[in-house]
């Protein structure tokens, strides 16, 4: 038959096409070499891949004469927990909450208090906070302001975001705070007011959203693309765009959520690969000075003492800071807001049936 | 009627195809044609076309061979449950990729059989290629079966039967009489599956691991590009592997229309 | 001859297997999860106000898309199967193309060009329909992804297609409309169905650029593959995969179904009920 394709030459050329491209995924190993996973939330990605595992690669070199290969996977920090349960065997977990961390401690891959490291196991800080188009056309200054008719708000889905969640809580602790200030403190040990206020301000603002990204910086680039007047969002996702030029205005609100994200070393990974040195100098070196300030650098507020002082210009100090804390912890909140009976989770179903 | 049909059809591509695809074309060229190599010559970028390459070169082979297996199975033989196993080949159109990855984490985590069993041995599936290899076989399995199915059955089985008659033995008959027939289904069905290994993304997010310089395809890589910010990036991987899929799929065109000109001269 | 069944066994064992490893048994693994709590808490998981509203609107956008491609797909196939014109290579090689694109990079190029601020979507904003976020967002990212399956499903049928039962019709003095109608379309009938049938299958799967392109608001413009990867990331697996597999089940039911209208003519019995010894009818080439 003309111009029959020969079977068998092509099985030959395929062949040799398959091993040639294999062959360089065939590791080389260098006999002083050692290897750190990491796995990180998306955010931090810049601070660490261009500042700190090189500055820590250097660090580790000088002191041991060891060369250190870091394998990291940035991803939202929900996910990268997932995965680390999963099986993906990070020899160190720098996630967005506390709680993803929990997780993993639930299933016995951290075995030790990692709370009890120095700054209680938290690298950097943030604050939620809004961002708007330049000249803060819609005069946006308070919680309040997003639940104004006509105002086009952004958040993320907590079901699916770390970041939405610290969003919706900050919500729900200024909507306590501000009852409490309304009603002077006689009247807050109220709590069911108080409770029913914050729903209230959850639900009118919940009312003003259109969409939904999955993870805190799609919503960012939702924001970036014109959708929505004002986005909720840690203040280090906006202090970044805002520097390199972006035209947002950057308002702290005075009852806002401190947002503190921690690093823990993956004790049942670390003696499986023979790393734990090398995992506990790294997860040290974060709170370092020259890690703190590359943190600094990208808008996280630094834990450390001396960068804080450094950047405190940078930072403005919010008058009713909150934390998790002081709500109850992550087990209550989660529970009281977003779970099967929780508020977040009512206010969804009721602003579908009013239609 | 005819130019208002042929309209209608250049509208509807327009509208849901060109549209786009011209938009990212633009995009991906925006900042300059220097801007746009520069970016697909990063070490992460030629990793991510490479792991690409591996990963479609292996599902291409595998998900051939089985799918004229299956297609030969389901259009030459009767048995029971077949309908049942007709039915089965196209689920993985229906699954989300979120699904599939989840699937597999599911089948190999390691509090599984297979899991611990594998982990003991010291394979290594999920976050590595082996898992990665098996969501792209997963979601590119139907495009090969379903293009020699209604072939095979539209052939008919004259010529198989004359061949045996004459003395070839199974391997024979499908080596010269069935095979020669299913040349372009069997290049087309490649075709897709290739095209579409290419373009694999949420299972592949999953169950990868997503890490950088190791576990990331061209697709993660353009994700990843996205939630850097870094657009720029992101549009020109991304128009690149239009650019070689689109290439794929008009040399077939071509060449099909150079065979049917063959065949009538 | 002995030799033959062995060989056809073996073929029909490698197969299956196959298609059990890599098809089946991922999707049991998915089945037991769901399941884990027994089935009354499976048809909670699915009846939940959250995961009925996303099923409701998932099917509903699904049959909408499927609709559009039926027509549309089939103007476009007969015209690039009937028609010569400039062009007609660049168009065919198109139709693949969705095949190929990465889901999130459809969404983006969607969410660009018919979003508030794009080119197309700016506009028609100032008209009043709002694509993006909305109903329409989803329907657009659906008729993406699903392009290629009515085209390319309706082709080859068209081609084989002899023109004689055709030309005796307007012969006989009926309208192209009616010929149409009355004879082309029975004729294509199996190729159509398989092109509906995969473009509701595919729809219902759609994540990636739905994503991207929808507000994701639950219970209003959230799809079941969103529901789910949401109930995934909240740690609620169960529900994850409960509403996969009743997802799943649907397309399932729709695959099956469509093999049964397809068959080729002259097997519509099983198997096991056909007299032995008549050779099945294959169709003429």
């Amino acid at each position: 038959m003309k111009g029959r394709i020969s079977l068998s030459r092509i099985a030959g050329r395929v062949s040799v096409g398959l091993l040639l491209l294999l062959l360089p995924a065939v590791p080389i190993s260098a006999e002083d070499a050692r290897e750190l996973i990491l796995a990180a939330y998306s955010v931090p990605k810049e601070a660490y891949e261009r500042k700190i595992i090189p500055a820590f690669q250097r660090y580790w070199k000088q002191r041991t004469g060891q060369t250190v290969r870091v394998r990291s996977s940035y991803g939202a920090s929900g996910a990268q927990a997932r995965a680390i349960l999963g099986g993906f065997e990070a020899d160190v977990a720098a996630l967005s909450l506390e709680s993803d961390l929990d997780q993993i401690a639930k299933a016995g891959a951290i075995s030790h208090d990692w709370r009890k490291g120095p700054h209680g196991g938290v690298i950097t800080t943030s604050v939620v906070a809004f961002g708007t188009r330049k000249g803060n056309p819609k005069g946006i200054a308070t919680w309040e302001d997003l639940a104004r008719p006509g105002v086009e708000v952004l958040y993320p889905n907590p079901k699916t975001s770390g970041g939405a969640m610290w969003d919706i809580v900050a919500i729900y602790g200024a909507g306590l705070k501000l009852w409490a200030q309304q009603v002077g403190p006689g009247r807050s040990a109220d709590g069911a007011a108080a409770e029913a206020y914050a729903a209230g301000l959850l639900k009118r603002i919940q009312r003003n959203v259109k969409v939904m990204d999955k993870s805190g910086r799609e919503s960012v680039t939702t924001f970036e693309r014109g959708i929505g007047d004002v986005i909720v969002t840690y203040e280090n996702e906006l202090l970044p765009r805002v520097w390199s030029g972006r035209p947002y205005e950057i308002i702290v609100p005075s009852e806002t959520l401190l947002i503190e994200n921690p690093v823990a070393v993956v004790d049942r990974h670390v003696d499986r690969h023979k790393v734990r040195d090398v995992a506990e100098a790294f997860v040290a070196f974060l709170h370092s000075d020259e890690a703190q300030a590359a943190f600094a650098e990208l808008g996280f507020r630094p834990v450390n003492q001396a960068a804080t002082v450094r950047a405190r210009g940078a930072f403005p100090r919010p008058a009713n800071l909150f934390t998790i804390a002081d709500l109850g912890g992550w087990d209550a909140v989660r529970a009281r807001l977003f779970g099967p009976q929780g508020l977040w989770t009512k206010t969804v179903e009721e602003l579908a049936r009013d239609g | 009627m005819k130019p208002f049909l042929i309209g209608t059809v250049w509208l509807y591509f327009a509208a849901l195809l060109i549209g786009p695809i011209a938009y990212l074309s633009v995009q991906s060229f925006g900042e300059g044609v220097s801007a746009f190599w520069a970016e697909i010559t990063t070490p992460e970028a030629v990793h991510g076309f490479v792991l690409t390459a591996e990963i479609t070169a292996i599902v291409l082979t595998v998900n051939v061979v089985f799918g004229t297996i299956t297609a030969l199975v389901l259009a030459r033989q009767r048995f029971v449950g077949q309908t049942v196993l007709s039915g089965i080949i196209d689920l993985p159109f229906a699954v989300s990729p979120v699904i599939a990855g989840f699937m597999l984490i599911l089948l190999f985590g390691p509090e599984t059989i297979l899991g611990t069993m594998l982990g003991a041995a010291g394979i290594k599936v999920l976050f590595a290629l082996p898992a990665m290899v098996l969501a792209t076989l997963f979601v590119t399995f139907p495009f090969v079966v379903r293009e020699l199915t209604p072939l095979l059955q539209t052939i008919g089985t004259e010529g198989e039967e004359a061949a045996r008659t004459l003395g070839a033995n199974e391997w024979q008959v499908f080596l010269k009489v069935t095979l020669p027939s299913l040349r372009w289904g069997l290049i087309y069905g490649a075709t897709l599956t290739a095209a579409r290994a290419i373009g694999e993304f949420g299972a592949v997010l999953v169950v990868s691991g997503n890490i950088l310089m190791l576990t990331q395809t061209a697709t993660l890589h353009i994700y990843q590009s996205y939630v850097d910010f870094n657009y720029t990036a992101a549009n020109a991987v991304a128009f690149t592997l239009l650019a070689v899929s689109f290439g794929i799929l008009a040399l077939l065109e071509i060449a099909k229309a150079r065979a049917a000109a063959v065949l009538q001269a | 001859m002995r030799s033959r069944r062995v060989i056809q066994l073996a073929l029909r064992s490698a197969a299956v297997g196959y298609v059990v490893c890599l098809i089946l048994l991922p999707l049991s693994a998915l089945g037991r999860e769901a399941l884990v709590a027994g089935p009354g808490r499976f048809v909670e998981d699915v009846t939940q106000p959250q995961a009925l509203a996303a099923l409701t609107l998932t099917l509903e956008t699904a049959l909408i898309t499927t609709v559009i491609h039926a027509v549309l797909g089939t103007i476009s196939a007969v015209v690039l199967v009937r028609y010569e014109f400039p062009g007609k290579w660049f168009l065919n090689a198109l139709v693949d193309l969705p095949f190929a694109i990465p889901t999130l990079v459809a969404g983006l190029m969607i969410a660009a060009i018919y979003g508030p601020t794009g080119v197309l979507g700016a506009w028609l904003q100032d008209r009043g329909l709002a694509i993006l976020y909305e109903k329409p967002g989803i329907v657009l990212a659906m008729l993406f992804v699903t392009m290629p399956f009515t085209i390319r499903a309706l082709q080859p049928v068209l081609i084989e297609l002899e023109r004689e039962p055709e030309e005796a019709a307007f012969t006989l003095g009926a309208s192209p409309w009616t010929t149409f109608w009355t004879v082309t379309v029975p004729s294509v009938l199996p190729g159509l169905l398989t092109g509906v049938f995969l473009t509701f299958v595919r729809a219902l799967g759609e994540f990636g650029a739905i994503v991207i392109v929808a507000g994701n608001i639950p219970m209003k413009t959230q799809v079941a593959s969103v529901y789910v990867y949401g109930e995934i990331e909240s740690y609620n697996p169960r529900g994850a995969t409960s509403v996969s597999i009743a997802i799943l089940a649907v397309s399932f039911l729709a695959l099956v179904l469509l093999e049964r209208l397809t068959r080729p003519p002259g097997e519509r019995m099983p198997a096991l009920l056909r007299p032995r010894g008549r050779a099945p009818m294959t169709v003429a080439s």
